[in-house]
C-alpha cells in the first residue's frame, strides 16, 4: 500500500514542468496559424473543464497554475449523457469536457467539438501510436480528442465460492449464485452484457428480435443479482465483505477488494469479448479559453502525471511513456497485468457508446427489474 | 417555574415520561448510528470506505486539506446552501401569511402547486431548469443559477410548515397590539415573528438539509463549479475514497461546533436577561 | 376549533377587527408575490415545457422533435410493470410516513412537554445535523451495518439470537423501508414539532380534571390542534418518497426499486419525454388525491373567518 501513497517529489516535478513549459513556449511560437493573441504572447488565464475526477490530480492542476498561469475551474459529470445533455444546452461555458469512446463523435456530430491535430503537441509523441489513429475519433478535419484511459468491463469472482473457473458471461446467469452477484446500476450496460452473453454482434444497437433475446437473459440475471452498485465502491464492499462472490466492473477491482481487506478475488475477460471505455478530452468549438488548452494539455498530459494517475487509479492509460516510469517505479506488474502495455486490446472490446436501441434496452430493464 | 413541574405528578404520568424519554434517547441513537460508522471510516487505510477496518490512519486528512479543488466544493456548497436557506426562507415565510389567511384567492390551488416540485424527482426539474436557463433566458449558468434552482424545491418546505403553524393561530394578541397603537411592523416583529419562530426554524433546517445534498438539480444549474455532491456522486468509476468521509467527518464537526457555541452564547445571554427580567423557567 | 387563547375564554373578535385586520396588513396578497412569482417563472414554465416534451418524441438519435403524441402516457398504462411499481410505490410511502410519524410524534411530544425550550434547539439540532453530510455515505455505512456480513448479523449471531446472518435486513423491501423511516424522521420531527410546539399543555391537565381519561384528552383535544403539523409531515415525507430513488438503488437489491427508479433509467439515457411523461402521470395521480384529501389541507383560520 505504500506505493500507492508515495507522494510525488516535487522538485522531481518541477524539473519536468520547467523543461516542460520551456517546449510549451516553443510550440506556442511555431504555432504561426494558432488563435492566440501574439505569436510570442504566452497564454494565461482560467478554463473550464468538465470531467471526471479520476482525470487530474490536485496537485497537478496547482502546479500548472504556479508554473504556467493556467487555472482550470473544474466541474464533474457522472454519465457520458449527463455531460452531453449538459453540454447541448451550455456550449461556450466550458473549454474542455471528457468524454467515452463512441460519445466523442456523437458530440462533433452534433457541432459540439473540434477536430485538431493532436500531433500539433509535443506530448502527443508520448501517446501509443495506436491512440492517435483510432478511426473512430478520425475525421477529415482532425482528431476528436486527446486520448486519456481505458478499461475492459471484467467479470471479477471469488474462487473460494466460485468454482470450477468461469470464462463467460454465462457465470452471471447460473442459478447456483443466486443474489451473490453486484452488477452496475446501469441499465444500457447491463443490457449490453446480457446481449453479449447471448451472442449478439452489437449490444448497443439491437433489433427487437436481439432486444427480447436479452431480456429473456435479463430475467435469469435478476434472482442472482445482489443489489445493482451505485459507484464501485458498492462493488469493491460487497466482494470484501464476500456477500457478493461475482461482480462485474472496470480493471482494478481485484487490488481494490484485497486493500480493502478482502479475500483474492480472479477477474478475467469473458470469451464472447467484451464492454469496454476509453476517454478522451475534447475541446469545446464554442470555447471561449482555446488559447489556453493546447499549453494545458502539454504540461497536464506528461508521462509522470499520467504514471502518477495510473498509481492512484490503476487502469490503463494510453501514454506509452509513462509505462516506462512505472516499469521503473516497479509497477510493472500490475501495469501489465491491467493491459497498460497491450493498448491494442481497445480493438477487440465493444465501444460504450449511444446507440440506436438504448431506449428499448432501458423498457427492457425497467420491465425487468420493476415490481 | 413551570405550572406542570409544581404540579403533583400521578405516578401513571411519570411512567409516560419515562418511556418518552427512553424512545427519544433510542430515536437519536439510530439517528446516529451510521455517523459512527462514518467517521469510523475516516480512518480507515483502504481506499474503500468499509469494513473491516484493515488499519487506522491519518492519511485521508491530510490528502483532503491538501486538496483544493475539494475544499473549494465544500465551500461552494455551504455557499449555495445559506444563500438558498436564506433567501426561502424570507419568501416562504411571506407567502404562508396569504396562504393561510385568506390573502389569496385559490390558496388550495397554491397549496397544490407548492408541493409539486416536493413531488417531482430531481431530474426532471434539473432538465426542465437547464432548458428554461439557457433557451429562454438565455442566461449564462452560475451560481445564481443553482441558488434559483436550490429554492425550487427549498421554498415549498418553508411555505408548508410555517403555514401549518398558522392555521389556528391566535389573532387576538396582534389586534390588541393593533388597538393598543402598535404599528404593523412592530406586531410583527414582537408579536407575530416570536410565536413562528419555531416553524421558521424548522423549516430553515430542512432547507439546508435539502439543498446541501443536492446533486441532479445542482449538476444541471450549476456553472463551470464544483460543489461536494457533484464531487462525491460522480465518482461512479472508481468510487469515493475515505477522504471524502474525512471530509463530511470535519464539516460534521464543525457544525456542530458552530451551532453548539452559538447556543451555550445565546444561553448565556437569556441568563444575564433573566437576571434582570423576571421571566424565567420553561415558560413559553 | 377554538382558538386557544391567553385568556383561555373564546373571545369575539373586537368590533374594529376589519379595520385593524386591515391595518395589520398580513392578510394582504402582496407577500405571497416573491414566492408566487418564484414559483411560477422558475418551476411552472419549466415544467409547462416538460409538459409539451411528454408529448413529444425522443429519435434513437437522442433528439426530441415535435411529432404530437400520447405513445409516452400509454406505454406506462400499457405496461403492467409500471403500474405495479407505481402501486407498490404508494403503499412503500404509506409504510414510510405511518412510521415516521408514529416516531416522530412521540418523539416531539417528549421535546415539547418534557424538555425546556433551550434544551428543545440543542436536541432539535442534534437530529438534524447529522443530515447534512452526504447521504451517499451515511447509505454506505448503513450498507456496512446491515449488510448480510455486516455488524447488525455480525452481532446477532455473535450473541447467538440467529445461527444464520439473515438478509431480512437489507437489499429487499424491508431494508428500503427501514432507511426510508431513517431519511425521512427528521422532517416528520420538525414538521410535528413546530405545530406542537404552540400547544398549551394545561389543556390537558384541564380536561383530565374534569375527568377525560390521558387518552380521550390527546385525542379530543391535544390532536386537532396539532392536525396542520401531522398533516405537513406527511406530506413531507410521502410526497418526496415518490421522487426516491438513491435509497431503493442503494439499499432495495434488486428487489427493493421503486418507481423514481424507473424513471431516473429513462433519464440516463436521455429519453426525457417518457421520462416527462412517467413523472406527470405520478403528480397528477397524487394531486387527484391530494384534491380527494383537500378537506384535510383546508385553510381553516377560525378566527378570520368570523
Amino acid at each position: 500500500m505504500d506505493l500507492l501513497r508515495k507522494p510525488y517529489s516535487r522538485r522531481q516535478f518541477l524539473q519536468v514542468t520547467a523543461g516542460v513549459s520551456a517546449g510549451a513556449i516553443a510550440a506556442a511560437c511555431q504555432a504561426g496559424a494558432s488563435p492566440t493573441p501574439g505569436p510570442t504572447a504566452k497564454p494565461e488565464g482560467t478554463f473550464n473543464w468538465m470531467t471526471w475526477s479520476d482525470h487530474y490530480i490536485a496537485e497537478q492542476l496547482d502546479e500548472i497554475k504556479k508554473t504556467a498561469k493556467i487555472s482550470t475551474n473544474i466541474t464533474e459529470l457522472a454519465d457520458n449523457a449527463d455531460g452531453f445533455a449538459k453540454l447541448k444546452e451550455v456550449k461556450g461555458q466550458l473549454d474542455v469536457i471528457s468524454g467515452d469512446a463512441l460519445w466523442v463523435p456523437k458530440y462533433f456530430e452534433e457541432g459540439l467539438i473540434d477536430a485538431w491535430d493532436i500531433n500539433s503537441l509535443e506530448v502527443a509523441k508520448q501517446l501509443y501510436s495506436i491512440a492517435r489513429e483510432f478511426t473512430i475519433w478520425t475525421k477529415p478535419e482532425g482528431y476528436l480528442g486527446y486520448p486519456f484511459g481505458w478499461s475492459p468491463i471484467l467479470i471479477t469472482y471469488n474462487p473460494k465460492y466460485v468454482s470450477p473457473a468461469p470464462d463467460s458471461w454465462q457465470a452471471l446467469l447460473d442459478p447456483k449464485y443466486k443474489g451473490k452477484i453486484v452488477t452496475e446500476n446501469q441499465p444500457v450496460e447491463v443490457v449490453a452484457y446480457m446481449a453479449k452473453a447471448a451472442g449478439i454482434k452489437d449490444p448497443y444497437n439491437m433489433s427487437e428480435a436481439e432486444l427480447a433475446q436479452a431480456k429473456e437473459l435479463l430475467l435469469r440475471l435478476k434472482p442472482n443479482v445482489l443489489k445493482l452498485a451505485q459507484q464501485n465502491t458498492d462493488t469493491v464492499a460487497a466482494l470484501v465483505s464476500e456477500e457478493a462472490w461475482i461482480a462485474t466492473s472496470n480493471l482494478g477491482t481485484e487490488d481494490r477488494v484485497k486493500d480493502g481487506g478482502g479475500p483474492e478475488v480472479i477477474s478475467f475477460i469473458p470469451k464472447e469479448g467484451t464492454i469496454g471505455w476509453m476517454d478522451a478530452e475534447m475541446i469545446v468549438k464554442e470555447g471561449k479559453n482555446k488559447a489556453l488548452i493546447r499549453p494545458f494539455l502539454e504540461l497536464a498530459e506528461q508521462a509522470e502525471w499520467i504514471a502518477q494517475n495510473f498509481i492512484d487509479y490503476g487502469r490503463p492509460l494510453f501514454n506509452e511513456k509513462a509505462y516506462q516510469i512505472l516499469v521503473d517505479k516497479g509497477e510493472k506488474e500490475r501495469a501489465d497485468r491491467y493491459f497498460y502495455n497491450k493498448p491494442e486490446t481497445v480493438q477487440t472490446m465493444t465501444l460504450k457508446g449511444p446507440g440506436l436501441s438504448t431506449q428499448g434496452a432501458i423498457n427492457v430493464f425497467n420491465e425487468v427489474f420493476g415490481a | 417555574m413551570d405550572p406542570i413541574q409544581t404540579m403533583p405528578v400521578s405516578p401513571y404520568a411519570r411512567l409516560v415520561r419515562a418511556v418518552l424519554r427512553t424512545w427519544a434517547l433510542v430515536v437519536l441513537a439510530f439517528l446516529y448510528l451510521p455517523i459512527a460508522f462514518l467517521v469510523l471510516f475516516s480512518f480507515e487505510e483502504s481506499r474503500t470506505p468499509g469494513l473491516p477496518i484493515t488499519g487506522l490512519t491519518l492519511h485521508w486528512y491530510e490528502k483532503m486539506i491538501s486538496n483544493g479543488i475539494l475544499l473549494g466544493a465544500v465551500w461552494n456548497s455551504i455557499l449555495v446552501a445559506v444563500a438558498a436557506t436564506t433567501l426561502a426562507t424570507i419568501i416562504g415565510t411571506m407567502a404562508a401569511f396569504p396562504l393561510v389567511r385568506g390573502g389569496i384567492r385559490f390558496p388550495n390551488v397554491a397549496r397544490i402547486l407548492f408541493t409539486l416540485p416536493i413531488m417531482l424527482p430531481g431530474a426532471l426539474i434539473g432538465v426542465a431548469l437547464l432548458l428554461f436557463f439557457r433557451r429562454v433566458l438565455d442566461a449564462e449558468l452560475s451560481f445564481w443559477t443553482v441558488i434559483a434552482g436550490h429554492l425550487v424545491f427549498t421554498t415549498p418546505y418553508i411555505v408548508l410548515i410555517v403555514g401549518a403553524r398558522l392555521q389556528g393561530f391566535d389573532r387576538m394578541l396582534e389586534w390588541a397590539a393593533a388597538d393598543l397603537g402598535a404599528s404593523p411592523a412592530r406586531v410583527l416583529r414582537h408579536i407575530v415573528l416570536p410565536l413562528i419562530a419555531p416553524a421558521i426554524m424548522a423549516g430553515a433546517l430542512i432547507s439546508v438539509t435539502l439543498s446541501i445534498d443536492e446533486f441532479v438539480i445542482t449538476f444541471f444549474t450549476v456553472g463551470p463549479q464544483l460543489t461536494l455532491p457533484i464531487y462525491i456522486y460522480t465518482q461512479i468509476k472508481f468510487g469515493v475514497t475515505p477522504e471524502v468521509n474525512a471530509v463530511a467527518t470535519v464539516l460534521l464537526v464543525g457544525t456542530m461546533a458552530v451551532l453548539g457555541l452559538s447556543w451555550l452564547m445565546a444561553g448565556q445571554a437569556r441568563r444575564i436577561s433573566g437576571l434582570i427580567g423576571s421571566r424565567g423557567g420553561a415558560g413559553r | 376549533m377554538p382558538p386557544n387563547s391567553a385568556g383561555g375564554a373564546i373571545v369575539v373578535p373586537p368590533a374594529t377587527g376589519l379595520a385593524v385586520r386591515a391595518k395589520v396588513g398580513l392578510v394582504r396578497a402582496w407577500p405571497f408575490l416573491p414566492a408566487g412569482l418564484m414559483l411560477a417563472l422558475l418551476f411552472l414554465v419549466p415544467m409547462a415545457v416538460m409538459v409539451v416534451f411528454s408529448l413529444w418524441r425522443t429519435t434513437p438519435d437522442f433528439d426530441i422533435v415535435p411529432d404530437w403524441t400520447l405513445d409516452n402516457y400509454a406505454y406506462f398504462f400499457n405496461t403492467p410493470t409500471y403500474v405495479r411499481t407505481l402501486l407498490k410505490t404508494l403503499i412503500m410511502a404509506a409504510a414510510v410516513t405511518a412510521a415516521g410519524i408514529a416516531a416522530a410524534f412521540p418523539f416531539a411530544y417528549f421535546l415539547v412537554r418534557y424538555v425546556s425550550p433551550r434544551w428543545q434547539r440543542a436536541v432539535l439540532l442534534a437530529v438534524i445535523v447529522p443530515f447534512w453530510t452526504s447521504y451517499l455515505l451515511r447509505a454506505y455505512a448503513w450498507q456496512a451495518i446491515l449488510g448480510p456480513k455486516g455488524a447488525l448479523n455480525q452481532l446477532l449471531t455473535g450473541i447467538g439470537v440467529t445461527d444464520e446472518p439473515s438478509r431480512l435486513f437489507i437489499y429487499d423491501n424491508p431494508g428500503v423501508w427501514l432507511v426510508l423511516v431513517y431519511v425521512y424522521f427528521p422532517f416528520a420531527a420538525l414538521a410535528i414539532y413546530a405545530s406542537l410546539e404552540k400547544f398549551d399543555f394545561t389543556q390537558l391537565n384541564a380536561a383530565q380534571d374534569l375527568g377525560a381519561r390521558p387518552d380521550q384528552a390527546l385525542l379530543h383535544i391535544l390532536l386537532p390542534q396539532v392536525r396542520p403539523g401531522l398533516i405537513t409531515a406527511c406530506i413531507f415525507v410521502f410526497i418526496p418518497i415518490l421522487g426516491e430513488f438513491l435509497t431503493p438503488a442503494l439499499v432495495g437489491g434488486t428487489e427493493g426499486l421503486l418507481i423514481a427508479n424507473l424513471i431516473v433509467n429513462f433519464f440516463r439515457g436521455l429519453q426525457y419525454t417518457t421520462m416527462a411523461a412517467f413523472c406527470f402521470i405520478i403528480a397528477a395521480l397524487v394531486t387527484v388525491l391530494l384534491v380527494i384529501f383537500r378537506r384535510y389541507l383546508q385553510v381553516e383560520d377560525v378566527v378570520a373567518r368570523t
